[in-house]
């Protein structure tokens, strides 16, 4: 029981693992798409890369939970714009932009919050059958 | 004699906690559905829940201090935990079906729900035999 707050019940515990996990995967989702125009902050630089997020199981309460691991840089190419005008263009006139496809980070976003569903889906089944448990007591 | 003396409570019980130990692994597999390499499992059915139980951990003492006196622990969990991949499996190895696992929670409630109906229905019998009459 390292943290305080976990639920007594591990079903549930196990569902907040991975909200939590979820919504870091959230933020990450949602720095890619902010920075999805972001060039070289300074000439001869890399732009924005876009940032992956791998998930781990965790142990908790002797269940298996899931925690996010870390997060990886997309190595994929970088975009070429040819903008001869742009002040972070190179000699050529190119422009080097992040490799975020904004339709990915879409996709990935709905994925993130359909698992984000499918966890409270799980904590309010799990709370449903403890409460039918506590019903016996009632009568 | 307690109640579990009787087959038929020993036996819901045992069932009961199956379904609860169930609904735990399937929060397992949902919580674990974009981890890579995650393979999902499932509790398998036992063919008699009352004695799959009787091997079941049940509460347990913490020892907090080294001069309490130790309590008889339980021993772990007779109920299986087995390997069972959904219908597809991802490139990055990870086996769990978010719809699947929906069903087999959805499917775990219902018989839970079943079952304490049952015990209900059951502890009501009880307490008729031991009413007594014209009361």
């Amino acid at each position: 029981m390292s943290d305080p707050i976990a639920p007594r019940n591990s079903a549930m515990a196990v569902a907040a693992s991975a909200l939590r996990a979820q919504q870091s995967r959230m933020r990450i989702i949602a720095e890619n798409i902010a920075n999805a125009e972001s060039t070289a902050p300074v000439d001869g630089a890399d732009p924005y890369r876009r940032q992956v997020p791998v998930f781990q199981t965790r142990e908790i309460n002797g269940a298996t939970g899931v925690e996010l691991a870390r997060v990886r840089e997309d190595q994929g190419d970088f975009r070429l714009d040819y903008e001869p005008g742009h002040p972070a263009a190179d000699a050529e006139g190119y422009v080097r932009r992040p490799n975020v496809d904004t339709l990915i980070e879409a996709m990935d976003m709905r994925e993130a919050q359909r698992a984000y569903e499918a966890n409270l889906n799980v904590i309010e089944t799990a709370r449903a059958m403890e409460q039918r448990t506590l019903d016996l007591i009632k009568r | 004699m307690g109640i579990d003396d009787i087959p038929l409570f020993s036996n819901l019980r045992g069932r009961l906690g199956w379904l609860a130990e169930r609904q735990r692994v399937v929060a397992q597999n949902v919580a674990n559905a974009d981890t890579p390499g995650y393979a999902a499992r499932d509790l398998a059915r036992p063919s008699d829940f009352a004695e799959a139980l009787n091997g079941a951990r049940g509460v347990e003492l913490m020892r907090t201090s080294a001069t309490h006196i130790p309590a008889s622990t339980g021993t772990p969990s007779r109920f299986v935990v087995e390997a069972t991949p959904d219908s597809e499996t991802t490139p990055d190895g990870n086996s769990v079906v978010v719809e699947e696992q929906m069903l087999r929670m959805a499917e775990s409630r219902m018989e839970y729900d079943a079952a304490i109906g049952f015990y209900q229905k059951s502890l009501n019998l009880l307490r008729m035999a031991a009413r007594k009459p014209n009361g």
